[in-house]
């Protein structure tokens, strides 16, 4: 009985996880470009860039996700017209960007001194030295922790269901109202879900560090 | 050791200071094409300073830096940069990148040479410090002389007309000087103009044409080795080459 609703429900719940990971890929590509340009303004911008980035880590990591998104959803669309979808990118992309550009300072600043002196040296201008020699090491440092900030941002992705974003979460509300109850099941079985997206995210992300770890680099066990 | 007077690096009254520190206080001083000029003095008196400053790694204060009576501005920094090579004390290798991208890169990057062009020169210079069979390897996967020996090559590829060694072998085990004060022997033998701070009495005796005593931050000697370490005029001097020429014999 349960099952065969289950069934009958999939393709809502397929439908879900879709929008889950659209959201997903959308947030963490707009906390990856802006916090990597965080990071680089606090690293190697004048104080301005180092200020403005300080504040909107504090800020951003000071408040919670749910808070975000209500500012975001009710707050700003008084003054903009944005999707649900569109409020939720940006309060939990801003919020990741604040998260990633910790990520990326902190392995742009375990990148040695010397590594820049040496490129500069050779005639590199300051730009082309960070992008051919410190980022490709910071890389390497900061892949690890850029897998956990994954796994939450995949977990995260579930709280846009308080903006009405119809995504896993909500869609397993609906089947629980329209089914009257289940809920122990349903949201079994949508656990599972976020568990083997986790999973196989992580799985890709490995296979990634170790293909970044050269002699000098070596990762981390997983 | 193959010295003519065509100047190459002409380095004019030098000044740096950090917070109130003046740590260089006027030093001058020039290389002729070919010559190897070895910088000594004790410790904190401002020898890395110096190199740091000719090719403003470091900017100075006051004074002027001129290659072949090119000065170096702002505005020429990075083009001639290219032509001044500098080895660091902790080799500096590129970590993530193979002995031979280490080579490679300069080359391809600010030279623009094919990859074909870059390989083959890399080879090349990797075989003139005794590492051809290392090209493959990750910097850390090296003794700390053949990474310095790697950072050698990595100079050498870029066609510098001057090298600038800060203290090469002072991070190296005592076994491991000697394959690097080799090479920088051979250089100095085959006519790359080098300016060289180093303790290295041996390469110093051998292998410089000149030796220059620093102490607080200006030149208080300079002269020929066998002058200089036979009898050197200042009591400063004396009492530094006494020390290093001890430990030498230790
Ligand atoms: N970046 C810096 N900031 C502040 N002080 C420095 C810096 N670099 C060097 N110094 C100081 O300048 C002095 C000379 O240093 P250095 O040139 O490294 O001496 P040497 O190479 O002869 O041992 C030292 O007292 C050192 O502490
Ligand atoms: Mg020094």
């Amino acid at each position: 009985m349960i099952w065969q609703t289950l069934y009958d429900n999939l393709p809502f719940l397929m439908h879900g996880t879709w929008v889950a990971l659209q959201l997903l890929a959308a947030l963490l590509a707009l906390g990856l470009v802006l916090g990597l340009t965080l990071a680089l303004g606090q690293v190697y911008g004048p104080w301005p860039a180092r200020l403005g980035g300080w504040a909107f880590e504090r800020v951003f990591r000071g408040v919670p996700a749910v808070v975000l998104l209500l500012l975001f959803y009710y707050g700003v669309t008084d003054f903009v017209a944005l999707s649900s979808f569109l409020a939720a990118v940006l309060a939990l992309g801003l919020r990741s960007a604040a998260y990633q550009s910790q990520i990326f300072r902190g392995a742009i600043q375990s990148v040695p001194a010397g590594q820049m002196q040496a490129a500069r040296a050779i005639g590199m201008g300051r730009w082309q030295a960070i992008r051919t020699i410190v980022l490709p090491q910071a890389a390497r440092h900061a892949i690890g922790p850029w897998t956990n900030e994954f796994s939450s941002e995949l977990k995260a992705t579930s709280l846009a269901y308080v903006i009405g974003v119809v995504e896993l979460t909500r869609q397993a509300k609906y089947i629980v109202s329209n089914t009257q109850g289940n809920i122990l099941i349903v949201f079994g079985v949508v656990a599972l879900i976020y568990f083997i997206v986790n999973r196989l995210g992580n799985a890709v992300l490995y296979r990634v560090e170790a293909r970044l770890a050269v002699p000098g680099f070596e990762r981390r066990s997983p | 050791m193959t010295k003519s007077d065509e100047e190459v690096l002409r380095v004019e009254d030098l000044h740096k200071r950090y917070g109130d520190h003046a740590v260089l206080r006027g030093v001058s001083l020039t290389l002729t094409r070919g010559e190897a000029k070895v910088v000594m003095g004790s410790s904190g008196t401002g020898k890395s300073t110096l190199l740091r400053c000719i090719n403003h790694l470091s900017p100075p204060d006051a004074g002027r830096v001129l290659l072949e009576g090119q000065p170096l501005t702002p505005a020429t920094l990075n083009a001639m940069r290219r032509h001044i090579a500098f080895v660091f004390q902790d080799f500096n290798l590129f970590t993530h990148l193979k002995v031979i991208d280490n080579v490679r890169l300069g080359q391809r990057r600010i030279l623009k040479r094919s990859k074909a062009a870059a390989t083959e020169r890399a080879m090349q210079e990797l075989e003139r410090v005794g590492l051809a069979d290392r090209a493959h390897y990750y910097p850390a996967q090296l003794s700390g002389g053949q990474q310095q020996r790697a950072s050698i090559a990595r100079a050498l590829a870029m066609d510098p007309k001057v090298i600038l060694f800060d203290e090469p072998t002072s991070a190296l085990d005592p076994e491991l000087t000697g394959e690097v004060v080799t090479v920088m022997k051979q250089l100095a033998s085959e006519g790359m103009t080098m300016l060289v701070v180093s303790h290295e009495v041996g390469f110093a005796r051998t292998a410089a044409d000149e030796i220059v005593f620093m102490d607080g931050g200006t030149i208080v000697e300079q002269g020929p080795p066998s002058t200089l370490f036979a009898n050197p005029a200042h009591e400063r001097t004396r009492a530094f080459l006494k020390v290093i020429t001890h430990q030498e014999s230790a």
